[in-house]
């Protein structure tokens, strides 16, 4: 240990410091500005090269949306002339979508939240796992809702079961991506404090992660709820049950004034789901 | 073991810095050679810039910081390589104070003092916060000591500043700790908060026997309630000593010039002591 004798006469040493002395601390010479410009240029044009490119293979042709339009008029007047009659006969179905719905949505929350932690760079060290995981579940995003119907409908055959099993992988990838990423942008001071306390991951997420993250997971189950409903109308086209089914059959004999009351039905509840949850988000975030 | 009321009641362990380096992974060498003995029940300020690594010091203790080279001993605990549950057994006898107090905010105050129980407490319980009573007990008794414990149940949320930094002292006394690290635990507090923060720990110091290290930037807390002053200047200890004998030179050789009023805190401590 060296002593250096500036403070002989005190009880206090000062030691003197090895190397550099005073001004050497952080130093002042001016860093050069990291070169990232050429980049963001790069991927501009890539997305705008990729964008026109789109266009021309899909054949944007604004030519034939206007020859189309007499054919389409007879059919929008009669979307606008909803059938109420028909309401009865639409319940089942009506039922059955919600159902789907609800049971799609609260299976597929319920996996998901250890999932998200398993995902989150936030709440999970070890950055094999973290890799792994996070690859499976881009696997499973990456196949669209109709797909996952028909898959089921193939293997279970037609019917709501189908349905649900489509919906509740559907959900898990949104869920775990938006929990996940909500729980990387969390606040993670309580977490550090507490494995500071000798806790374990698991301990520390659990004790001050999980409260953080719960009003967005709640809420983002009732936006997941809502997306299920619309998807839940769109697998049933594929034969996996609720409102879609009818929405099949009815299409088929060209019944416009019958799928403008399934349509109008869509968007009630949509709509009620949306004031519901807005009404929850409000007393979540208090 | 795991019963922490088996044990008699907390008294401080001893701290020992032999050769320590710390070299962050970005090839910055926060603490060079550093060379330091605390006794068991002592109470350190440690004083230095901004980016002397006061925080690489007190972090290195409870291995939150890993040490290149050197070693400290923390009681029975070497902290070189230390890993895995010894490591986790070490932390749980070293509470730690933070300078933006580190609450979960969205749960209750008294959940969050809790959160010093988690080591003694087994993962099926944390899952359900099936706490045993006398953690409950225990935790109250903490937020007693730092006269908070009518906000038991409030949100971390709803409570000041100084408030929040209460609970976080009352957090790392349910651990029943041998060790108290504070880093810059009045920084974001004005001057009456910082003083009751201050006394805060001068008390649990003098009445539990917990050695209790404290990084703080102002040069007249640290006199005021530091019996030891450590200087620190780009990682290296410049002075150690008794507070009230740091004088004009020490104060340059820490900060690199001399006193200014910037240095002291405002004086607003007649109506406090
Ligand atoms: N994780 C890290 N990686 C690289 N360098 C770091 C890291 N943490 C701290 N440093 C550097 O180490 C030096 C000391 O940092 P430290 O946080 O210990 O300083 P401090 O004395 O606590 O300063 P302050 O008063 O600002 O809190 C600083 O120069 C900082 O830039
Ligand atoms: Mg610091």
């Amino acid at each position: 240990m060296s002593v250096a004798g500036l403070g002989a006469s005190r009880a206090g040493t000062l030691r003197r410091p090895s190397a550099g002395g005073p001004g050497t601390a952080g130093g002042s010479a001016r860093p050069t500005k990291p070169r990232t410009g050429w980049k963001s240029l790069v991927a501009l044009l890539v997305v705008a090269g990729i964008t026109v490119w789109s266009a021309i293979a899909v054949g944007v042709d604004f030519g034939a949306l206007i020859e189309n339009a007499n054919n389409a008029s007879n059919t929008l007047i009669q979307l606008v002339q909803p059938d109420y009659s028909f309401f009865p006969q639409t319940v089942p179905a009506l039922v059955e979508t919600v159902q789907m719905a609800i049971i799609g949505t609260a299976v597929s929350v319920i996996i998901a939240l250890p999932i998200s932690f398993w995902a989150s760079r936030a709440t999970n060290p070890n950055s094999v796992a973290l890799g792994i995981v996070r690859f499976v579940m881009n696997v499973v995003r990456s196949v669209p809702d109709l797909l996952y119907a028909s898959l089921f409908v193939t293997v279970i055959g037609t019917g709501a079961l189908s349905g649900v099993f489509a919906l509740v992988l559907f959900n898990l990838g949104i869920m775990v991506k938006l929990i996940s990423e909500a729980l990387d942008g969390l606040d993670r001071g309580g977490q550090e404090a507490s494995l500071a306390t000798g806790a374990t991951w698991f301990k520390a997420n659990r004790q001050a992660m999980l409260p953080e993250v719960a009003p967005t997971y709640i809420s983002q189950t009732i936006y997941v709820l809502e997306l299920n409903i619309r998807a839940s109308t769109v697998i049933g086209l594929v034969g996996a049950g609720g409102l879609g089914m009818l929405i099949d059959k009815v299409r088929t004999f060209y019944q416009y004034h019958y799928l403008s009351l399934i349509i109008f039905e869509i968007l009630v509840i949509i709509v009620l789901l949306e004031l519901l949850s807005s009404f929850a988000r409000k007393r979540l975030i208090k | 073991m795991n019963d922490p009321h088996s044990t008699p009641e907390t008294s401080g362990a001893g701290i020992r810095f032999e050769h320590v380096d710390v070299t962050y992974p970005n090839g910055y060498r926060g603490l060079k050679n550093v060379n330091l003995q605390i006794a068991p029940g002592e109470m350190v300020a440690v004083v230095g810039l901004s980016g002397a690594g006061k925080s690489t010091l007190v972090r290195t203790i409870n291995g939150l910081v890993p040490i290149t080279s050197g070693q400290i001993t923390v009681g029975e605990f070497g902290l070189h390589g230390l890993r895995g549950a010894r490591l986790r057994q070490l932390r749980s006898e070293v509470g730690m104070v933070f300078q933006s107090f580190n609450l979960a905010k969205r749960t209750t105050v008294l959940n969050n003092v809790l959160m010093g129980r988690l080591h003694h407490t087994s993962a099926w319980r944390t899952l359900l916060a099936a706490w045993k009573k006398d953690d409950v007990e225990l935790a109250m008794q903490a937020l007693e000591r730092v006269e908070i414990v009518q906000k038991a149940y409030a949100n971390a949320s709803e409570l000041s500043g100084g408030q929040q930094q209460r609970v976080a002292i009352a957090r790392a006394l349910a651990q029943k700790p041998k060790v108290i690290l504070a880093d810059e635990p009045t920084a974001s507090l004005d001057p009456p908060t910082s003083h009751v923060v201050m006394r805060d720990l001068q008390r649990i110091n003098t009445e539990l026997g917990i050695t209790v290290v404290v990084n703080l930037h102002f040069l007249d807390l640290a006199r005021r309630y530091g019996q030891r002053l450590v200087g620190l200047r780009s990682g290296e200890i410049v002075y150690d000593g008794q507070g009230a004998d740091a004088d004009e030179s020490v104060f340059e050789s820490i900060y690199g010039r001399s006193l200014t009023a910037e240095d002291v805190l405002p004086e607003t401590t007649a109506e406090l002591s």
